[in-house]
């Protein structure tokens, strides 16, 4: 009977794993020959891929991933924010900037040697546009139609003039994938890939991610034979895994004092490069709520108190830099508006303002701030608790700092609950306008809960977002920040800089502002 | 033995309102609770119309009672639905891919614990008032406050970065998984004679394992001792020394009647052990149920984190039947 209950108890154990499923395997590959000792690279990240179809895909650690496995018809040159014909030999623009045509290269192949024709990129688009998932918006807001006009040649025919439209076509949205893709629903674990320097050997969700070199890639092969992509649930384990050479490349996201620290070991590369990533202040100005940063006055007070190289310093231990513009530095048109108009941590005119505002040290301004403990790492109570010490060094004003989790917060801040709240902001497309218009645009900045409207802002994007001139777009982009920084509806606070922590023996690290790691570029010196 | 049959069907049909009562209150609290999957899903960028229409594909325009009811008659036909983010991926695809990982690292968490619970707990009886009784006591007190996070990284620093002995996180190294049969790895390695597999995988399970057999030995350390010191002073094992019977067959049976409290504890912690699990798996990067059931509560994915609860309430239930039908067996006095 023991042994009738032992083997019960096995029985019941393997059925209830028996039923898991295999992990994903992808196109047979030739068995390398190459130790991975030798020859393969492995990156560590806090990241997960959420699921490897671009029609669905938002978040940045996938679009990654699927930068390295696909490509679109334009893309950032390596090191560069510069556009280039990727997928595409050429290009023409036509009827100002309503139409498109993209002229494709003829050796396109998917990573089974299917060829990539026009009719590909065209279902690969049309498809995004019928799953109507997360990231459609990039090409449902834009495209009114897409055609193929032959074999080679792709036209896109625009709802209106749209001068980034190149920028936009180098995002994952965009990107032709394999007609293995389901037609028209989301095909999260879907290996098949599109046309890109790697493809995927192997895929266990949430724990490894295998990319071998696509043998049909039309470009320069990649320098490195496999690369895997191991996946941390924090950053001190991603820390410990480097420091132990488990990992040979530890990528998103150390913490700063981790980064401090691994900057002091003999064996290791600290990479710094800046970033466009950013982070700001949200005071809420609807005027339906009794929110005392209704008032432009006080919402100029609280950006003249804040110090932002004390919060990049304190905070962040210099691993950011401080921002005074939603256009991030290094990009065209940024102007640091903030520093000019407000300076930094200038409390006597912050107290100026918010006298003007009819506040005083005995009838102090009340500020409830914002913050959610999940979704921008372990940093993020200590910002609210900075911020909260700059301001009440004013004596004029009085915080309480807040927090929910992130499904809480972001629905508070859709339904206007929150009178000052921090966000941070990932790029979709390297443009101005991906920095201005989601913020500033009547309508386009309902998601953020208050309804900042300017008839003179809101003309001031629509001209900067068709013009096709980069002059007059410069020229439109600096006086959108000056209405920015005198209105003041959001305050920026920091650009984060990038930071891959590598073995000193590998070579090809190539960041940009454009954020992509380029795994094909890496190679063992 | 019909008794004992009888006993089965009945906490087998039990668990049917357990289930439901469990299942109902996980609904409603989620949904009670403030924030939104389709929101915490897509972040802030996508345009509200947007999110209203997502949130109508999920049903969650729905009015309450009709999704709890679509929700239930749904789980009676075995459909767990899809998750609510990130793919939409069907809920028990989603499940079975972590559940192997759990199960693993809690079979080998939970056979730590009662080895060491029960050697030191033993040794404390044996050795009563002596200083290694006292050492062992102080360990069970030590080892049931000790913090997850701060002991597995403490191991991990010792083992892994300063020894470089043992991985740091994750499952097996990428490229050296078994061919799969149960996704349990160390099993199918030994199923496909892959010891390189075997070797890798035992290597990445042992400071996971390590970690949770410490933290939950101490409270068989402490039944065990108790239990036994006070089998050790019953009349019949006097007589059996008084008889001249060997000290081996003494502790043989007295080891025998002190194990019946801890067979009870073993059901319970078992059920401890996979809630233990989360902060374990999040330690070491170990890609469980823990980390996903944490991750969707957080997303408020409602369908992942009910059809999570439904599944561990469904296998608690089986683990306590047959952590009864053992105890039943190791004690033929025990009826029901």
């Amino acid at each position: 009977m023991k042994k009738l209950a032992i083997l019960f108890v096995i029985a019941v154990l393997i059925a209830f794993s028996g039923c898991a499923q295999p992990e994903k395997k992808a196109t047979p590959t030739p068995v390398a020959t190459e130790t991975p000792e030798t020859k393969a690279i492995t990156i560590g990240v806090t990241d997960k891929v959420t699921d490897l179809d671009p029609a669905n895909a938002y978040d940045f650690y996938t679009w990654e991933v699927l930068q390295n496995v696909m490509g679109g018809l334009m893309r950032y040159k390596p090191g560069t924010t510069d556009l280039e014909p990727y997928l595409a030999e050429s290009y023409e623009i036509k009827d100002n900037g309503s139409v498109y045509i993209f002229h494709l290269r003829k050796d396109l192949k998917f990573a089974d040697g299917t060829p990539c024709k026009a009719e590909d990129v065209v279902r690969s688009i049309n498809r995004v546009m019928t799953i109507a998932g997360d990231p459609s918006w990039l090409v449902t807001d834009f495209v009114d139609k897409v055609e193929a006009v032959d074999e080679y040649t792709v036209k896109f025919t625009l709802k209106k003039p749209i001068s980034y439209f190149l920028a936009l076509v180098a995002t994952p949205p965009y990107f032709p994938v394999h007609p293995n893709y389901k037609a028209n629903e989301i095909d999260a674990d879907q290996t098949a890939g599109g046309v890109g320097p790697y493809k995927i050997s192997k895929w266990v969700r949430d724990q490894e991610l295998i990319l071998e070199p696509n043998p049909y890639f039309f470009g320069d092969k990649p320098k490195t034979d496999k690369i895997i992509v191991r996946f941390y649930q924090d950053a001190t384990t991603l820390r410990l895994a480097i420091e132990k050479g488990e990992i040979d490349i530890a990528w998103r996201t150390l913490a700063p004092v981790d980064i401090q620290s691994l900057k002091q070991n003999a064996n290791l590369n600290v990479i710094e490069v800046p970033g466009a990533f950013i982070r700001y202040l949200v005071l809420n100005g609807n005027e339906s709520t009794e929110y005392p940063t209704k008032d432009k006055l006080v919402r100029q007070a609280i950006a003249a108190a804040i110090d932002r190289n004390d919060i990049a310093q304190r905070v962040y231990l210099g691993s950011v830099e401080p921002l005074y513009s939603l256009v991030p530095k290094g990009m065209w048109s940024h102007k640091d508006v903030f520093k000019t108009m407000y300076g930094d941590g200038n409390l006597d005119l912050a107290k100026q303002l918010l006298t003007q505002a009819g506040y005083s040290e005995e009838d102090k301004l009340m500020l409830e701030l914002w913050w959610t403990p999940t979704h921008y790492g372990d940093t993020e109570k200590d910002l609210a608790q900075v911020l909260k010490e700059q301001l009440e060094k004013t004596g004029m004003i009085s915080v309480e700092l807040k927090s929910a989790e992130w499904a809480t917060y972001v629905d508070y801040a859709r339904k206007s609950a929150m009178m000052a709240s921090l966000f941070g902001w990932y790029p979709d497309y390297i443009d101005p306008d991906d920095y201005t218009t989601p913020f500033l645009k009547t309508g386009a900045n309902r998601w953020l809960g208050f309804p900042y409207s300017d008839a003179e802002m809101d003309e001031l994007l629509e001209k900067a977002a068709t013009s096709t001139d980069i002059n007059e777009r410069t020229k439109y982009y600096e006086q959108v920040q000056d209405k920015l920084g005198e209105d003041a509806p959001i305050v920026p606070l920091i650009q984060g800089k990038l930071f891959v922590v590598a073995k000193k023996n590998i070579g090809g690290i190539v960041l940009d502002p454009t954020m992509i790691f380029r795994y094909y570029l890496l190679y063992w010196q | 033995m019909a008794s004992l049959k009888a006993y089965i069907v009945t906490r087998a049909l039990l668990v049917i309102p357990t289930v439901l009562i469990l299942l109902t209150v996980v609904f409603f609290i989620l949904r009670i609770l403030p924030g939104d999957p389709i929101a915490a899903m897509v972040g802030q960028k996508v345009p509200p119309e947007v999110v209203e229409k997502l949130r109508e594909e999920a049903g969650l325009n729905k009015p309450l009672i009709v999704q709890y009811f679509e929700y239930l008659f749904n789980i009676l036909r075995g459909d767990f639905g899809k998750s609510m983010i990130w793919g939409k991926r069907p809920v028990i695809d989603e499940i079975m891919l972590r559940f192997p990982a759990t199960l693993e690292l809690t079979i080998f968490g939970f056979t730590l614990s009662v080895l060491i619970g029960v050697i030191t707990g033993a040794i404390a009886a044996f050795r009563r008032g002596s200083k290694i009784d006292s050492s062992m006591r102080i360990y069970s007190i030590v080892a049931y406050t000790l913090f997850i996070p701060w002991f597995g990284m403490l191991l991990q620093m010792l083992c892994g970065v300063y020894l470089k002995l043992l991985p740091i996180g994750g499952r097996i190294t990428p490229g050296s998984e078994p061919t799969t049969i149960t996704s349990l790895y160390v099993l199918d390695s030994l199923l496909t004679l892959n010891f390189n597999a075997l070797i890798d995988s035992l290597s990445h399970i042992f400071l996971p394992a390590l970690v949770l057999g410490i933290v939950l030995s101490g409270a068989y350390t402490r039944l065990l001792r108790n239990n036994l010191i006070d089998v050790l002073s019953q009349d019949f094992i006097v007589a059996y020394r008084a008889r001249g019977v060997r000290e081996r067959k003494v502790v043989k049976h007295a080891m025998k009647n002190a194990f019946i409290p801890v067979i009870t504890l073993m059901g319970l912690q078992f059920a401890i052990l996979l809630a233990g699990a989360v902060l374990t798996e999040t330690t070491f990067s170990w890609p469980g149920m823990g980390t996903f059931l944490l991750e969707r509560i957080q997303y408020r994915d409602y369908t992942s984190v009910q059809g999570a609860i439904v599944f561990y309430a469904l296998f608690v239930a089986l683990i306590s039947l047959i952590v009864d039908i053992v105890y039943a067996l190791l004690d033929p006095r025990i009826r029901y």
